[in-house]
């Protein structure tokens, strides 16, 4: 029989050769010495590809986060009747069992300042605001009945992610890490990029939750090291840096050897991913290298930090394998002065959203990723005159939970398609409503997951990213 | 409800076999035939309706209904189930009887429905399937750990306690022997890092291993139990279940004082409190009789609820989320049990109801409000509010008595300078009416020159005040120069304007909601010509139309960089302030006014636009009051009472020896004022008790069925001893009645998974059905009874482990026990697994030297990135790395912001403490290497630690050294051949140092060199340093 010690090195060595480009994790290995194939879920290297449940539409997914809530009704959803009836009291019937975040007293129907068109083949309505965006018209499945359960931010910004509106779940993200591992070792699986602050939930957004930490977002900043201690110390040079690593390498080595832990064999590989790492991360965020045309189809700037930028840098993720990659953008909560801000904040991120379908499509990689767009809830069909502080203000739009947009384009989504309807001022769907739960089981299935099966035991409950509820939307998928 | 079966029949068959095999009817309807799941269906219905009285506490009519084998065995007078003849069973006859009849059961509560008769008669007609694999009714978990007799083993004389009888004899079931003791050094960081969380030192390794004392270990585990650092170790993974953090959570995130309850865990674990006077103090100290003050400040366990005080939240809602937390957290600290399912429906497989969760939840609902509205009328109004209670500090006491002392001194010579200023004084008034004829003069100055020190724009306009534009910078220091041509001014005016164009008009520049603005120094200074010395002008009093408390007008002037003028509040409408000069002021032809406008309070309190007024004439004049000029007008003795009382005030605020005990005065209120003792969160029951319902679906808007403060039906009584409803403080005594089956075998269990890495049942987080089962269940309930007969004792369960031989087995794995047990969850090898996050901080700088063993006191920095704290929504903070020593305390005494967790430990499986958790995972990632290598906080430790080994082995040869490393960082001399390595890493480190002596000045950078050492050699040996800090061994209990 061959002994403990040469397994684990030859498995080891197996991974810095690079062969089976894997690490493998302590039962992994257990089972390798017993030829057992069998393994549990939490057995397996929790990094490694794993075979979808059924055939994948998408590989990757992109998520376009505006933190704050856009107003649906400005940009997506038109309705005329509300336009029409602009600055009339609400009918009683409409406001009936509704909550409101800030707004009370009288209710003020507000319709939209900004003008509509139909764009494409599709015919897809889309507000002048979105004028790069409209030009893609036909590769997007706008959602325009997305209903959720909380009115405050940052609890609704959990609920979105992480189905669960009071943090401690693990995200969207995190799950979809859990269930497909990685196809790149020199990269997280999972990158989120901001711009501008973090939003109200913090990092719970991307956080693992109740699943091991090796499935977190791992944020990818504009400023300082790309990633959190990725850079060597000033006066260490990379040479330096390896001869380290190859001691602290040749070192945990011998103690495998002597004690046998196959945890010692997966520290040591993932050493060597950091390693890695500290060369294709800097890689690739340097978009110098693009061409001329290619950053200016995004309106991105080399050294600058920006939505478009991300968006960019997206593109090269995807390129690269990277599984899950989410753009957090903030400051979309106009309560106030919306007619000014709102085409501002358009104006940041319009022309990169197209870009960025547009980009993938000619490199043949729309097919294989998802793209979401969307954000914590929407806004209401009232108009908001007064702010947090009971002042007056340059009226804006309130939070609103029961109808909202969002927009799902590439691997596997029906482009063109305009789904649910609500009724004539836009407050709840009348037809095909469609919960955050609907969503995030469509968006596993999409990337070839079961929201039913997906599932992890924790505190005696076998958990889901959707608890007990979720339909797939059959009708957005090709 | 309570079932009790005097029992009659007689006997027949019994017989349980296989299920049937119909399914539904055509309308989805059960048809009578359809198969009945034990499990789910009959099983839950026997615990909710019968065992009560008929299980395994009680057995009315010797009868029990939770076992198998007895239940199908019947009571005392006989079977009362009779397999496929529902018609023959005495159970159908009694559920069946109508309600009120003497014998109908449950005799107490509500009868069984319809439904639920048809479910059990369809269930004994299907021949009363009851699975062997079901043969407990009530889950093992929930009836009452007793202490087992010691199973025999062959191996006897390896065992040093009951524990390892225990463990040895799953070993020989399982044809497995223990592996030998773990060596010496092994044993000593093994359990030095368990019982205090801090490797030991080289001196304590050879101390133990030259003591060759038969009881040495258990000297050195007494030694390690009375350490002042065992409660900062084991606070760690209880702060985890109590969901301590510093700050709210959510989106307004800011911070709350509750370190007082963090230092109460570690006082009381280091006084090893038993673990139920722990629970009752916790959960209820407030409501002990006469309770203590820290009995109060142990109740901040529920205060670390995180609390929701976004703008626009329903306070309610906030109040409501608030208690299922605690109730949520009770079941799993306590219960080791899910409770949450029970907020919508009653628990799939444990048998918890709605009803049982809403009893628990009553328990909570009388504590006061922390988080509503400031006014009822403004939604954005929400304030974090709740009990904060003050604490007292004997230290803290006698500085604010002296102070006092101080103050009263002051006061009463301000009465006697008032009383002379009583006195009328006819030089004094002549002067003051010769001065309100001299009136003065207002002139806006005309701005030559504007300065930003942050780069901000600006913009003169007409009106000659100057409006702030572009980015606000956190601070700024506006310089602004005019050359006005006047002589004889006696004063400045400033004013503060409000605009549109300013965030919620200003007059500030930081956000809408607040524009406040803080300004610490105005100063001026005049130049005579272009290009001469320029003369520094000195104020000798302000006033302002309004001061925010504590930020008076006079901290603009004085040189205190602290002070400052600010006006909270009164935010969004203009103000202005007046600095007096000492003596008049000239300003013509060719000189020039250079104003300095110093604004550090960072977040862009700075003013965003302003006026700058010279005033000449008599300054005092413009400020003198009608009430005064009239009063004067008037004979002194024929004055009213008013116009005295206006005339003295004048005076008083005039008079230099008054002002100067007046000011003296406002500086010792302000010393005392901010030294006021820390304060904690605490909890407290209102007057008014709320109504208490079961929410239908969960939702507090929709209140169903009204309930009382109830304990679970499942579980043992609760006796409130009376008739007044019970209380929080019943609830806390009920958990750690002796009778109750969880709390001492789920705590024990943690303990247990503390120091082996997993627990004797490996879901700490749930002891229910679906949990997994003991793989020891004997040693758990033994460990349980011990734990509870010697008075709840934690020091004794840990130190009763650790001396057991089980513990100091060697941890090395060998395949026949990697292939035999590769989870080790038969023991038959040691410990070995990765620290926690706040260990391997602990650990790093404890090596490098550096670590500082202070406890105690609010949260400390250590060094993190820029950038990981903005975020929107709450106060801004800047982050501060803490000075001194106090930046390596342990990491316990991190700062913990939920919304942004120090990174470091995120990457090691801390969280966020959003909620209750009771085990973390254990990963092993890249982030964790980068981490290590690169963090500045681990960067600096190994920095430390090269110049430890260089220091502490002076004048020695490079083997010597490493070995010394070697035995620091893991405990143990290194191998020839791991010394080879180090060495050849040190001697190709020192080639390229010579090669690039510059690369080593910048890695030492500012890390102090002691005199004879070079940046060089310290650079060389970092290298070392690094790689015995980054070993697997190093961050691992081996």
């Amino acid at each position: 029989m061959i002994s403990l010690e040469q397994t684990l090195l030859q498995a080891t060595r197996r991974q810095f050769l690079g062969r089976s480009g894997v690490c493998l994790g302590a039962a992994a290995l257990a089972s390798l010495l017993r030829e057992d194939s069998s393994l549990r879920a939490a057995d397996r290297d929790p990094r490694a590809a794993r075979p979808a449940m059924s055939p994948p539409r998408a590989k990757h997914v992109i998520y376009l986060h505006m933190i704050g809530a856009p107003s649906q009704l400005d940009l997506f959803t038109h309705r005329p009747e509300l336009s029409a009836r602009d600055g009339e009291e609400c009918p009683e019937s409409f406001l009936e069992g509704r909550r409101f975040a800030f707004i009370g007293g009288k209710m003020t129907l507000a319709g939209s300042p900004f003008r509509f068109s139909r764009h494409g083949e599709s015919g897809q309505e889309i507000s002048e605001l979105l004028p790069h965006l409209s030009g893609v018209a036909d590769e997007l499945a706008i959602v325009r009945t997305l209903h959720t359960e909380e009115i405050n931010h940052a609890p609704a910004q959990m609920f979105l992610h992480t189905g669960f509106g009071r943090g401690g779940r693990p995200s969207f993200g995190s799950w979809v890490n859990y269930g497909l591992g990685t196809e790149n070792q020199n990269l997280p699986a999972y990158v989120v990029m901001l711009s501008g602050p973090l939003g109200g939930a913090g990092t719970s957004v991307w956080s693992n939750g109740f699943l091991p930490s090796v499935y977190q977002g791992v944020q990818f900043r504009s400023s300082g090291d790309p990633v959190l201690f990725l850079s060597n110390p000033d006066g260490q040079s990379d040479a330096d840096r390896r001869r380290i690593f190859d001691a602290v390498k040749s070192l945990n080595e011998r103690r495998l050897a002597l004690v046998g832990d196959p945890e010692i064999a997966t520290r040591i590989s993932q050493y060597e991913m950091a390693y890695r790492m500290q060369t294709s991360v800097p890689d690739l965020m340097d978009i110098a290298h693009e061409t001329k045309q290619t950053i200016d189809l995004y309106g991105a700037q080399p050294g600058g930090a920006s939505f478009a930028n991300n968006c960019l840098l997206a593109r090269r993720l995807v390129e690269r394998g990277v599984r899950i990659i989410e753009l957090y953008d903030a400051d979309w909560d106009h309560h106030s002065n919306i007619r000014k801000s709102l085409p501002e904040k358009c104006e940041q991120v319009d022309r990169a959203m197209a870009a960025l379908i547009a980009d993938l499509k000619q490199r043949g990689l729309l097919d294989e990723t998802l793209i979401v767009w969307g954000s914590e809830f929407g806004r209401t069909p009232l108009r908001q005159g007064v702010n947090g502080e009971g002042n007056s203000t340059n009226p804006g739009r309130d939070h609103h939970k029961d109808a909202y947009c969002t927009w799902l384009a590439g691997g596997g989504v029906k482009g063109g398609v305009s789904y649910g309807e609500t009724d004539e001022f836009g407050f709840s769907p009348v037809d095909k409503p469609v919960h955050v739960h609907d969503l995030n089981a469509t968006l596993l299935h999409l990337l070839g997951l079961d929201h039913e099966r997906l599932t992890f035991k924790y505190q005696g409950r076998e958990f889901r990213l959707t608890d007990v509820h979720g339909e797939v939307l059959h009708d957005l998928i090709v | 409800m309570r079932v009790i079966f005097p029992i009659r029949s007689a006997t027949l068959l019994l017989a349980l076999f296989a299920a049937p095999v119909c399914g539904l009817g055509e309308d989805g309807a059960r048809s009578a035939d359809a198969p009945i799941d034990f499990e789910t269906e009959v099983r839950p219905l026997l615990v909710r309706a019968c065992v009560e009285c008929h299980g395994p506490q009680k057995q009315e009519g010797g009868l029990r209904l939770d076992n198998r084998a007895a239940a199908l065995n019947g009571g005392d007078s006989g079977k009362v189930v009779q397999p496929g003849a529902p018609g023959e069973s005495e159970l159908i006859r009694r559920v069946a009887l109508p309600a009120g009849d003497p014998e109908i059961m449950p005799a107490v509560g509500d009868p069984l429905t319809g439904e639920q008769i048809e479910l059990l008669r369809n269930w004994i007609e299907q021949g009363a399937v009851w699975p062997a694999s079901n043969q407990d009714l009530v889950h093992w978990a929930y009836q009452r750990p007793e202490r087992p007799t010691l199973p025999e083993v062959e191996r006897a004389r390896w065992t040093a306690n009951p524990v390892d009888r225990f463990v040895l004899a799953r070993l020989e079931e399982r044809g497995l022997a223990p592996s030998p003791r773990a060596d010496r050094e092994t044993l000593i960081r093994r359990v030095t890092l368990d019982l205090i969380g801090l490797p030991p030192s080289p001196e304590d390794v050879d101390a133990f291993l030259n003591d060759d004392s038969p009881i040495a270990y258990e000297e050195l585990v007494d030694r390690l139990l009375a350490s002042d650092q065992f409660g900062v170790r084991w606070a760690r993974p209880w702060l985890d279940y109590a969901r301590y953090a510093d700050s709210h959570g959510f989106q307004r995130d800011d911070f709350r004082d509750l370190w007082p309850y963090r230092d109460w865990v570690v006082d009381a674990l280091n006084d090893d409190m038993p673990f139920d006077r722990f629970s009752v103090e916790q959960l209820a100290g407030d409501l002990l009789p006469n309770a203590a003050e820290s009995q109060r400040i142990a109740t901040g366990f529920n205060r670390s609820a995180p609390t929701n005080v976004e703008a626009g939240t329903e306070p309610e809602e906030t109040r409501v989320n608030q208690i299922f937390d605690r109730v949520n957290t009770l079941g799993m600290v306590w219960l080791g049990s899910t409770l949450e399912c029970c907020q919508c429906h009653d628990h799939k497989y444990d048998p918890f109801t709605m009803r049982d969760y809403y009893g628990l939840f009553a328990f909570f609902n009388g504590t006061e409000i922390e988080a509503d509205r400031a006014n009822p009328d403004v939604p954005g109004s929400i304030k974090f509010l709740g009990p904060s209670m003050p604490l007292t500090d004997p230290v803290v006491q006698r500085q604010r008595d002296a102070l006092q002392t101080e103050i009263d001194a002051v006061a009463a010579e301000l009465t006697a300078r008032e009383a002379e200023l009583q006195e009328f004084d006819a030089e004094w008034e002549t002067e003051l009416a010769g001065a309100i004829a001299d009136a003065p003069q207002e002139h806006p100055l005309e701005v030559t020159g504007f300065e930003s020190s942050g780069g901000a724009g600006h913009e003169v306009l007409d009106d000659r005040s100057i409006l702030l534009r572009g980015d606000a910078p956190a601070r700024d220091t506006y310089t602004i120069r005019a050359r006005p041509n006047l002589s004889g001014v006696t004063a400045f005016k400033l004013e503060a304007l409000t605009d549109p164009s300013l965030p919620g008009k200003g007059p500030g520049r930081g956000d809408a909601e607040r524009p406040n603005f803080v300004l610490h120094a105005f100063r001026l200074s005049v130049r005579p010509t272009a290009g001469g010395e320029p003369q520094t002008v000195r104020f000798v009093a302000a006033t302002a139309d309004f001061s925010q408390k504590n930020y008076d007008v006079a901290g603009a002037i004085d040189q205190d960089p602290k002070s400052a003028w600010a006006i909270h509040p009164q935010f969004h409408k203009p103000h202005w302030a007046v600095f007096e000069t000492e003596h008049p002021v000239d300003c013509t032809g060719e000189s020039a006014f250079e104003f300095q406008l110093v604004q550090n309070h960072g977040g862009a309190r700075t003013i965003g636009r302003l006026r700058l007024s010279a005033i000449t004439g008599d300054y005092r004049g413009a400020t003198i009051p009608s009430a005064v000029a009239t009063a004067l007008a008037v004979d002194h003795r024929e004055r009213t009472e008013e116009q005295r009382d206006a005339v003295l005030s004048y005076r008083r605020d005039h008079d230099e020896t008054y002002r100067e005990l007046k000011a003296k005065h406002a500086r010792l209120e302000k010393e005392l004022a901010a030294i006021k003792p820390p304060t904690t969160l605490v909890m407290q029951e209102v007057e008014q008790q709320r109504a208490n319902a079961v929410f239908l679906r969960g939702n507090y808007q929709t209140p169903g069925e009204p309930v009382t403060p109830s304990t679970p039906a499942i579980l043992h009584d609760l006796d409130a001893g009376g008739d007044a409803a019970p209380t929080r403080m019943d609830l806390a005594r009920w958990l750690v009645d002796p009778q109750n089956p969880l709390t001492a075998r789920v705590t024990v269990n943690r303990w247990w998974a503390e120091l082996f890495g997993h627990g004797l049942v490996t879901t700490p987080e749930d002891f229910g059905v679906k949990g997994e089962r003991p793989t020891h269940p004997d040693l758990l309930d033994w460990l349980a009874v011990e734990f509870m007969e010697s008075g709840w004792s934690m020091k004794h369960v840990l130190r009763t482990i650790v001396l057991s031989e089980t513990y100091r087995q060697s941890s090395a794995v060998t395949p026949e026990l990697l292939a035999a047990d590769d989870q080790n969850l038969f023991y038959a090898r040691g410990p070995r697994f990765r620290m926690s996050a706040e260990m391997v901080r602990d650990n790093a700088l404890s090596i490098a030297g550096l670590l500082s063993l202070n406890r105690g006191g609010p949260p400390i920095k250590p060094y993190q990135p820029d950038g990981i704290w903005v975020k929107v929504g709450g106060q801004r903070y800047d982050y501060k790395v803490s000075p001194g020593e106090q930046r390596y305390r342990r990491g316990l005494y991190v700062v913990l912001k939920r919304g942004a967790p120090y990174p470091s430990f995120v990457n090691f499986d801390a969280d966020n403490r959003m909620a209750c958790r009771v085990k973390r995972p254990r990963s092993n990632t890249p982030l964790q290497a980068l981490t290590l290598m690169n963090d500045p906080v681990y960067v600096e430790a190994a920095k430390a630690f090269a110049a430890r080994i260089l220091t502490e082995r002076p004048e020695a040869s490079d083997e010597v050294r490493i070995a010394f490393a070697m035995r620091v960082a893991v405990a143990r001399p290194p191998e020839p051949a791991e010394v080879d390595v180090l060495s050849a890493l040190l001697e190709s480190q020192r080639s390229a140092v010579a090669a690039d002596p510059e690369s080593a000045i910048r890695l030492i950078g500012e890390f102090p060199l002691s005199p004879r050492q070079t940046a060089g050699e310290l650079a060389a040996w970092y290298a070392v340093a690094t790689a015995v800090l980054n070993l697997d061994e190093t961050i691992s209990k081996n």
